[in-house]
């Protein structure tokens, strides 16, 4: 049912595609189809009721509806994928000949095509990498228009707005200046990769999401902390479970969690939990049972707060961290031998040792068993019976991307749990050293200030949003459970709403209704109120076809837009407060920038996302929530919203676009997506214009059936 | 009153210049004395820094407003008139020998915090002198070579206010000679010959180490109470294992002999660590000996660079990067699992390209447009070398994860040149940088500065090039490892160690190494030979900055340990030489010491003490009351 909850989606424009590889493609497809189906039926028991469709049928439809993906999907690769490519590279090519062009002292002649060809190399280890964004959009113009607002924003506007009349060459020089700084940033972008993960939770059922090779545990947890409103405290983490080797480690916050993924095998069978795991942090609660395990336990227990904060004191804050000094005898299996034998071992900060038969202890006699530079710890999981270890007890240490048997893995046994516990966590302070300790303070920053935010988040979510469901479901429920009474299910739990109804109305979800509805309404307000003129160049940008396609050319005048949005953020003359207006700006945009920013502004998004949070809740919107105020009424209304959309878009940069048909439905998705990012705000998520999608998707569904 | 005659010699009239004579009465008072007897020398010259040493007793007269009779001086007595400051040879931590003034009538506590200003150390509290170990007369011709820094030229008042120029003490701009002794102060020296290495002491075992700190001078008496004489040698070292503050802005001199100090600790296996932990130190001191010497560009230029500019500096390595490195190399692959052949044999030849984090091969050159034979990503892999200059082998082998396990690689390259560029770029691949990362070049640079080590040091019997990339690695480890390991065997074990270091910077090596230095299970003990109350037999006693352990000679293990902050209060019982400590939970011990004075075991314990108090409170100042409340003892009270 879980089987595969590694994935890797660019939903919002397939175009993207292309950057894989045909097999990769469709191997990912595949692989979505299960993610897609596996959500679908854990979905089915919950959602059923609401959506008054019996558990059995949806199953049954929602395969019928990967049919149509996979159909359409296939069409794309067939009919559009190359257009797309085609459109792409000739957008990169004119971007680089404009920036040779300007650029003449500079010597930046051929990064762009440097940077384009890596992706179709990716060896299988690396499927997901390819070029996220770039695609589909595939206007020149639109390109332009996006890259400013997604990327720095600050720079860009002070000049385009100067250079049209002051002191030219100066300005010129800072364009440039600019321009390669943006054309490096893209290139940049472009290569991020991004995973739909799925997430099991302790009740059974599972939260998707999206994750950027940016981000880190850390991140992806507040992510999960918001979706599932939990107590938030320090123990929850995210493990990732391997039941071939029957290990399971816990992630560090600090860690990277796309690379991890990456290694794992494409029929990998390895899931992502999300756990309250105590041991994680039991070091800084008590840090006496690591540092001073030699005592008694009674001892230990008794021991005064005082002192344990002065043996974290003494440990992690000196200028060197300390690792408890074990030694303990443990089994160890000889590599590809089925026996365990006994040896005295030693944790050092460089690595574990052992004592040779016959020698001291003393340090120089020591013979190196590990280091840790590429090795992770690991619990292993009834070993006794899979390997006939003396104890259930056992750790290993492997390559991170070793996934299966193998004689560079090590195994070893502790005669207890106390013991492996000590070892495990020995290893990972010699490992991590100072990280884990402030993993731990932020951790626990988060725990106290999620008190307060989940206070906020609902009652801020309530004014917002019209619908009801949105109340009951945020504060009450944890996992997503609690949608099933809602009526309107798909404003509930992102989760498991977007899911069943996605599939087959892929080519409608892509439209992104729900952003539309809150651009037009964006563009009028900032027009009339806000900075009159850098509005209406925007506007006209988007409309004109022929500014789009020399896009780095037209960089000056998208600058502009951007600070137009920022001046018009100032005044909320737009209902949607602050938040709200950086997503209409790129409401506005996105379908000028289509092209190539697409990849962009995810990130972009990601790293404003910071910053917008807090502003959200004023509007009403809450990041994360906002969107289901939105799709809700979308839900009402899917149809209007996404017309509006693919009208514009086309318009705009389509014209001048290769690709004539098919291209159309894609490229609407394109440029709602990045509203929808925006919108959300939320910790740098971008799986939300995936959810969102789908969740329109479904309500359309539902309109129809 | 009755008036009496004084004897006073007065040092500075000579040695052989008979005692001054002056008819005192016993209610005058110490000035009055000094006062008669400048007097009666009829020297004109600044005076102040002279007092009174009164001999038979071991004591200063320097309460002048006390009468003689208070101090209880009779006609007997034997005075001596001499300044407070005196020359003094400071063997510092990095080997090097400093003439300095030292004061001479402050507890040596005191003495430590003005040589610490002078040299511009802050937290004087950590460090202390110590006797140095005698050495056989037959050295005594090799001392007078020495080179000498002369410090003691420096004005005493410029020391007490001490301001920097330049950042450093002023009294170290006033000449290129005193310049030249700050930098001897505040760079690291170059590694040290081997046989240098071999021929200092090293101790053998814990009571050895034992016997080095029963030499610790008492800081709460003066050096002239401690038998320490004018122009006598001691050691300044760091004592006290709590490194308090360390901010390399302010802390040139100090980090550099703090670092001083722990290298020789390595070196001379003061402190045990493993193989694995010698060689990261070996592949540190290198890199610190080289970086040291090219530091003042590095400071600048990571700083100054401007965003963009160093996105297109980079985008243009890069671009380098990928035309010129695509170059032609040999290869064998080994099939998984197989045991490693080395021989010339089974090595095919094959196009090969770096891109990004990855090696593509290709049949030939022409094919290299098409689709590779194989593409290898290098991110995570292991890379080690294996290499023999001499018989022209370069091989990198590759130790790449795979899902199933890890395959192993060799390629071999045709010369040094191509080895160093390819070996660079699977270094950095292994880390998942590419090669428009800013360190490629200085890892090429540096993989074959150790080529040109191993080069030198196997065809070395003739000329060796005085070149300072050429060390002897038998310099960065202790003897144990120079028979060992010839160099030749040596040189890529720290090569392999050196290639985590290779980028840090002077500060951030130094740092590393002492960081990695503190992490040693043993760092911070200074040993005690005691006698436990009712033993019979000698034991260690182990005294760390938050701990006490107790190691049982015979086994060499520790039996127990205590901690301070469980302790509830120790005692010295000075008639028995007894130190008596209390822990909480009725734990009681007391223990008599044999390898040094119980003092100097009461002021470890006490000084650690003192130590964790310094970041509770806030401010700069030393509180040096309280350091002598806690280590001095019943004299101090």
């Amino acid at each position: 049912m879980f089987q595969c909850s590694q994935n890797v989606l660019w939903i919002n424009s397939l175009s993207l595609w292309w950057s894989c590889g045909c097999t990769d493609i469709v191997f990912m497809l595949l692989q979505t189809h299960c993610l897609v189906y596996s959500r679908l039926q854990s979905l089915g028991q919950e959602t059923v009721p609401p959506a008054s469709l019996p558990s059995t049928d949806t199953e049954v439809n929602f395969p019928i509806g990967f049919g149509d993906l996979n159909a359409n999907l296939h069409e794309l690769e067939d009919n559009d994928l190359d257009a797309l490519m085609a459109d792409l590279v000739a957008d990169l090519n004119a971007t680089e000949e404009k920036l040779a062009a300007e650029i003449e002292g500079l010597k930046v002649p051929s990064p762009p095509p440097s940077d384009l060809p890596p992706p179709p190399k990716g060896l299988s280890i690396q499927p997901a990498s390819s070029l996220a964004s770039p695609t589909s959009p595939a206007r020149g113009t639109s390109s332009n228009v996006s890259t400013p607002a997604s990327s720095t924003a600050s720079p860009l506007p002070p000049p385009p707005p100067q250079s049209s009349k002051p002191s030219k060459e100066e300005i010129e020089a800072q364009m440039k200046a600019d321009k390669i700084k943006l054309a490096l940033e893209k290139l940049k972008e472009a290569k991020v990769k991004k995973l739909v993960v799925k997430v099991l939770l302790n009740d059974g059922s599972s939260k998707t999401l999206m994750v950027d090779e940016r981000q880190n545990v850390r991140e992806v947890l507040e992510n999960l902390f918001e979706k599932t409103h939990c107590d938030c405290n320090v123990d929850w983490s995210l493990c990732e479970t391997n039941p071939e080797l029957q290990l399971e480690r816990t992630f560090e916050d600090h860690e990277n969690l796309v690379d991890p993924l990456l290694a794992w095998t494409r029929d990998s069978e390895n899931k992502i939990l999300f756990q309250e795991r105590g041991e994680k942090n039991e070091v800084f609660k008590n840090p006496q049972n690591f540092y001073l395990w030699k005592k008694d336990k009674r001892a230990l227990k008794e021991i005064k707060e005082k002192d344990k904060e002065l043996l974290i004191q003494e440990n992690f804050c000196g200028t060197s961290i300390i690792v408890p000094d074990l030694e303990a005898v443990l089994y160890l299996k000889e590599d590809g031998k089925k026996s365990w034998k006994q040896r005295l071992f030693q944790l050092r900060a460089s690595g574990i040792y052992y004592v040779p038969k016959g020698k001291t202890k003393s340090s120089r006699d020591l013979v190196c068993f590990v280091q840790f530079d590429n090795l992770n710890v690991y619990y292993g999981k009834d070993f006794k019976s899979k390997y006939k270890a003396p104890t259930d007890f056992c750790f290993v240490l492997k390559h991170p991307q070793i996934q299966k048997e193998s004689q560079y893995i090590k195994y070893l046994c502790c005669d207890d749990a106390w013991t492996m516990n000590l070892w495990v966590t020995g290893i990972r302070i010699a490992k991590y050293g100072v990280s884990l300790y402030e993993n731990y303070k932020t951790a626990e920053k988060s725990a106290v200030s999620s008190v307060w935010t989940n206070r906020s988040t609902p009652s801020s979510s309530n004014p917002s949003t019209p619908s009801p469901t949105i109340k009951a479901k945020s504060p009450s429920q944890a996992n997503g459970h609690a949608p099933k009474p809602q009526p309107g299910p798909v404003s509930q739990d992102f989760d498991n709403v977007p899911l069943p109804p996605p599939p087959p109305p892929m080519a409608d979800m892509l439209p992104p209704p729900p952003p539309d509805p809150v651009l037009p309404p964006l563009p009028p307000p900032l027009a009339a109120k806000s900075s009159p003129k850098p509005a209406t160049p925007q506007r006209h940008l988007p409309s004109n076809f022929p500014p789009p396609p020399p896009a780095m050319e037209n960089l000056p005048p998208p600058p502009p837009p951007p600070p137009i949005n920022d001046a018009s953020e100032a005044p909320p003359d737009f209902l949607p407060p602050p938040p709200p207006p950086p997503a209409a700006g790129y409401g506005s945009l996105p379908p000028p920038v289509s092209s190539l920013p697409p990849p962009p502004p995810p990130a972009s998004f990601g790293g404003m996302d910071l910053s917008l949070p807090p502003p959200p809740p004023d509007p009403g919107f809450l990041p994360p929530p906002p969107p289901r105020p939105m799709f809700t009424g979308a839900g009402g209304a899917p149809p209007p919203p996404p017309p509006p959309p693919p009208p514009l878009q086309p318009a705009a940069p389509r014209p001048a676009a290769v690709r004539p048909t098919g291209s159309v439905k894609k490229m609407p998705p394109a440029p709602p997506k990045r509203t929808t990012p925006a919108q959300h705000g939320g910790g740098g998520d971008g799986g939300g214009d995936f959810m969102s999608e789908l969740m329109l998707a479904m309500n359309k569904k539902r309109g129809n059936n | 009153m009755a008036v009496w005659d004084l004897s006073v010699t007065v040092e500075d009239l000579g040695s052989d210049a008979p005692p001054v004579t002056l008819s005192v009465a016993s209610d005058l008072h110490v000035g009055g004395v000094i006062l008669k007897l400048v007097e009666k020398t009829q020297i004109k010259r600044d005076w102040s820094d002279h007092a009174l040493w009164w001999e038979q007793k071991q004591r200063w007269l320097l309460r002048t407003a006390w009468t003689l009779e208070k101090y209880g001086i009779h006609a007997d007595a034997r005075l001596v008139f001499m300044p407070q400051h005196k020359p003094l040879k400071l063997c510092l931590p990095n080997g090097i020998t400093l003439k300095l003034r030292a004061c001479f009538s402050n507890p040596v506590f005191q003495t430590v915090m003005g040589i610490c200003r002078m040299l511009n150390i802050r937290h004087p509290e950590e460090l202390s002198l110590l006797r140095p170990i005698e050495q056989k007369k037959k050295k005594k011709d090799k001392d007078s070579a020495e080179e000498i820094y002369d410090l003691t030229e420096v004005p005493l008042s410029s020391v007490s206010r001490p301001c920097l120029y330049n950042g450093m003490p002023a009294h170290f701009a006033d000449s290129t000679q005193m310049e030249a002794i700050y930098k001897m102060l505040s760079v690291t020296q170059p590694p040290p010959a081997p046989e240098v290495i071999a021929k200092q002491y090293r101790p053998a075992s814990v009571v050895d180490k034992a016997h080095i700190h029963g030499r610790w001078l008492d800081s709460s008496r003066c050096l002239m109470q401690q038998g320490i004489q004018e122009n006598d040698r001691v050691w300044l070292r760091f004592k006290f294992y709590a490194f308090y503050d360390i901010e390399p802005k302010y802390d040139v001199v100090r980090l550099t002999q703090l670092y001083e100090q722990a290298r020789w600790a390595i070196l001379l296996e003061d402190i045990d660590c493993t193989e694995e932990e010698m060689m990261l130190f070996g592949a540190l001191q290198y890199h610190i000996s080289k970086v040291s010497q090219s530091e003042p560009q590095m400071l600048s230029s990571s700083a100054a660079m401007d965003d963009l500019e160093s996105a297109l500096q980079s985008l243009e390595v890069k671009m380098e990067g990928e035309t010129s490195t695509a170059s032609e190399m040999l290869v064998r692959q080994t099939e998984y699992l197989l045991p490693k052949r080395l021989t010339l044999k089974g090595y095919k030849q094959y196009w090969f390209k770096f891109q990004d984090t990855s090696i593509s091969y290709f049949k030939s050159k022409e094919e290299s447009i098409g689709e590779p034979i194989q593409q290898i990503n290098l991110k995570g892999c292991e890379v080690a070398p294996d290499v023999n200059v001499t018989a022209q082998k370069f091989l990198i082998r590759l130790l790449i994860p795979a899902p199933e396990g890890m395959n192993e690689v060799y390629l071999r390259c045709e010369n040094e040149q191509q080895y160093a560029q390819w070996m660079a770029a699977c270094r950095l691949g292994s880390k998942g940088k590419t090669l428009a990362d800013s360190s490629f070049q200085s890892e090429i640079q540096s993989i074959r500065s150790f080529l040109a080590m191993q080069k030198t040091s196997s065809s070395s019997h003739g000329n060796v090039p005085a070149n300072d990339e050429s060390i002897n690695t038998h310099s960065l480890v202790s003897p144990r490892y120079h028979k060992k390991y010839k160099t030749k065997q040596l040189t890529p074990r720290i090569l392999d160690a050196y290639q985590n270091v290779a980028q840090l910077s002077l500060t951030d090596a130094l740092m590393r190494f002492l960081q990695i230095w503190q992490a040693l299970p043993d760092f911070g003990l200074s040993y005690v030979v005691v006698r436990f109350k009712g033993s019979r037999k000698d034991e260690v006693m182990g005294i760390a900055p938050n701990r006490l352990i107790r190691i049982d000679l015979g086994v060499g293990d520790v039996v127990k340990t205590w901690r301070y902050n469980n302790m509830k209060q120790w005692n010295v019982n000075w008639d028995i030489r007894q130190v008596a400590i209390e822990f909480e939970g009725n734990v009681n011990i007391a223990f008599g010491c044999v390898t040094a004075d119980c003092k100097i075991v009461h002021e470890f314990i006490g000084g650690y003490i003192f130590m964790s108090t310094r970041s509770r409170e806030k401010s700069d100042t030393l509180n040096e009351e309280l350091f002598h409340k806690l280590t001095g003892g019943h004299e101090a009270l």
